[in-house]
């Protein structure tokens, strides 16, 4: 465990010696910022269905944070290690697999987590400059971002698994991207086929579909099986990190 | 300290350590030498609990490298090749992570990440960041590393690998200031330094161990024959003359300078005829330049037992 949090420190650590935390931290804070704004505007319309919650988190411009802090969080994390080499002198320590996967996990996670923060806080700062005029119902607000801390540890875990395959960076962010966005597309692509198949099949697609359940959580309905679909599906993802670490000390 | 019993790694298709088994004493320095490509970083690394040996056994301080990995790898402390660093962490804070894993924590952790920067004179860099670092200082973070555990067993994978002649000279003092108190395994290309330092070489060739015994048993069992170099003028027929010297065994004209000639003479194993060639000079008047006698260095048994 003392080892465990020492690696942690350093993963953490070394986010915030590279620019790429600042950069990721403020890209997100103005894309937010632009996301919130345009549902301020679609509410300043007039009566609309759906609150100031829904609106934000069906922009596209939440879309657009949302896929590029993955690759952007997670490409380092163990491709880095496999260029420099340094896993040599990180697997000679007495530390386990395991110890390391986590801690690199668990550091991507706890960034994630703080990258959040600054769109959280728009909510806030706006029903309390509008001195309670709005209504921000607060189920859906957290019901949301407990969906959003999810679909992360889904999709950091992926990054993870791909920076974990490859000494290059660039290679795993692509990879990270484009499982990120495949899981996506799946579950969006029910829409653009209509109703042309299967009712059994959309319920499945629905079952995986982020789409969906951004708009069961945004109105305020908090649904377990997503939530136990994402983590299982993190834990696989970080089970298959682990094997391909131990690959190399494999007996065949 | 290690023992190794049949060692055999295949990569896909290459074969890269062969059938390998060693001991290495507690308190000996070893020499692991071999042309590039030998097995000699393949073996390291399986040692040091990073790659799995495809068949045989590895001990170190008596613990399995596979099935008891970690206990074997708090024993030893590993330089791997062209020492990987993290090059955005800073020399100290450095250290200081690398012996907080190693299991050392709060004042004895402080004791030893200084003692260690002392001992490889980093004190001065301990604030920079490793990447602005010279090559010769990045070797020496990681020489550090490896020792900041104060692990008894020390594996060292070409630890002077691009120093300039300063530093390998340092590196070897520091070397020779552990012996007798550290087992040290290093694999290294400078020949010389092994002869200074090693107590004990391991000669690889092709993943298969081809020496092992002392340099200087090495040297004087491998080549039976030295040789002698002789520049002589004032006669003639030099070489009918020092034919029949006992214990010449064959007389190579070398290139001659003005009426100098050179001649190299291949001499019987442990005989010194040295006296009996100036007798035979001031027999016939000769004149001599030159004449010296040639010991066989561990070089040459290195290209005796790994020429193709
Ligand atoms: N990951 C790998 N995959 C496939 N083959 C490898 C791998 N690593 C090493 N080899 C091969 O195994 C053989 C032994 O390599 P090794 O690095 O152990 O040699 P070495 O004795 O350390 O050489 P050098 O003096 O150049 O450092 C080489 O032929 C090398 O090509
Ligand atoms: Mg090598």
């Amino acid at each position: 465990m003392r080892t465990f949090l020492i690696l942690l420190t350093r993963e953490l650590r070394s986010f915030f010696y590279s620019p790429v935390a600042y950069v990721v931290i403020a890209l997100v804070m103005i894309i937010n910022g632009f996301s919130f704004r345009a549902a301020v505007a679609i509410l300043e319309r007039g009566p609309q269905q759906g609150s100031l919650v829904s609106w934000t988190f069906h922009s596209q411009w939440f879309w657009l944070s949302y896929f590029f802090i993955f690759p952007l969080l997670t490409m380092r994390l163990f491709a880095e290690e496999r260029k420099l080499g340094t896993f040599e002198t990180l697997f000679t320590a007495p530390v386990r697999t395991w110890q390391v996967v986590w801690s690199k996990y668990l550091a991507s996670v706890v960034l994630y987590c703080l990258i959040w923060v600054p769109s959280l806080a728009n909510f806030f700062i706006f029903e309390s400059m509008t001195a309670g005029a709005t209504e921000i119902p607060h189920g859906s607000l957290y019901g949301i971002y407990l969906l959003i801390f999810v679909m992360g540890l889904f999709n950091l875990a992926a990054g993870c698994f791909a920076s974990a395959l490859t000494s290059n960076q660039i290679v795993a962010a692509v990879l990270s991207f484009t499982i990120s966005l495949m899981h996506y597309l799946l579950g969006v692509f029910v829409l653009y086929l209509g109703r042309r198949i299967p009712e059994q099949f959309v319920e499945l697609v629905h079952y995986i579909a982020t789409v969906e359940h951004i708009r069961v959580f945004t109105y305020g309905l908090l649904d377990s099986r997503p939530i136990a679909y994402y983590l299982s599906l993190a834990f696989v993802f970080i089970i298959g990190t682990h094997q391909v670490l131990e690959f190399r000390r494999w007996r065949v | 300290m290690i023992d190794v019993q049949n060692l055999t790694k295949t990569y896909v298709g290459k074969t890269a350590v062969d059938g390998l088994s060693f001991k290495v004493e507690p308190g000996e320095v070893v020499g692991f030498l071999g042309p590039n490509g030998a097995g000699k970083s393949t073996t390291m690394r399986i040692l040091t609990g990073f790659l799995s040996p495809t068949s045989g056994t590895a001990r170190v301080n008596g613990f399995d490298v596979f099935h008891q990995s970690i206990d074997a790898r708090r024993s030893l402390g590993y330089m791997p090749e062209n020492a990987p660093l993290y090059m955005d962490m800073r020399v100290k804070e450095y250290l200081q992570f690398r012996g907080a894993i190693k299991g050392l924590s709060g004042s004895l952790l402080r004791k030893r990440v200084g003692e260690v920067m002392d001992a490889c004179a980093l004190t001065e860099v301990r604030r920079k960041i490793i990447n602005n670092l010279s090559k010769g200082f990045r070797q020496r973070v990681a020489l550090a590393d490896a020792l900041v555990g104060k692990p008894p067993l020390l594996i060292l994978d070409e630890p002077t690998n691009g120093l300039d002649p300063n530093q390998i000279r340092h590196v070897r003092e520091l070397l020779l200031a552990f012996k007798g108190r550290q087992t040290i395994l290093l694999s290294t290309h400078i020949l010389s330094q092994v002869e200074q330092t090693c107590d004990r070489v391991l000669l690889l060739h092709q993943g298969k161990l081809r020496a092992d015994d002392t340099p200087q048993n090495l040297v004087r069992k491998l080549r039976a024959a030295s040789d002698l170099h002789l520049e002589v003028s004032g006669g003639t027929g030099f070489e009918e003359h020092l034919a029949k010297v006992t214990g010449v065994r064959k007389i190579t004209a070398e290139k001659q300078e003005g009426n100098w000639s050179h001649f190299t003479l291949r001499i019987e194993a442990r005989t010194d005829i040295r006296e009996a060639i100036f007798d035979l000079a001031l027999k016939n008047r000769w004149q001599i330049r030159e004449l010296r006698r040639e010991l066989p260095t561990l070089e040459d048994v290195f290209v005796e037992l790994t020429h193709v």
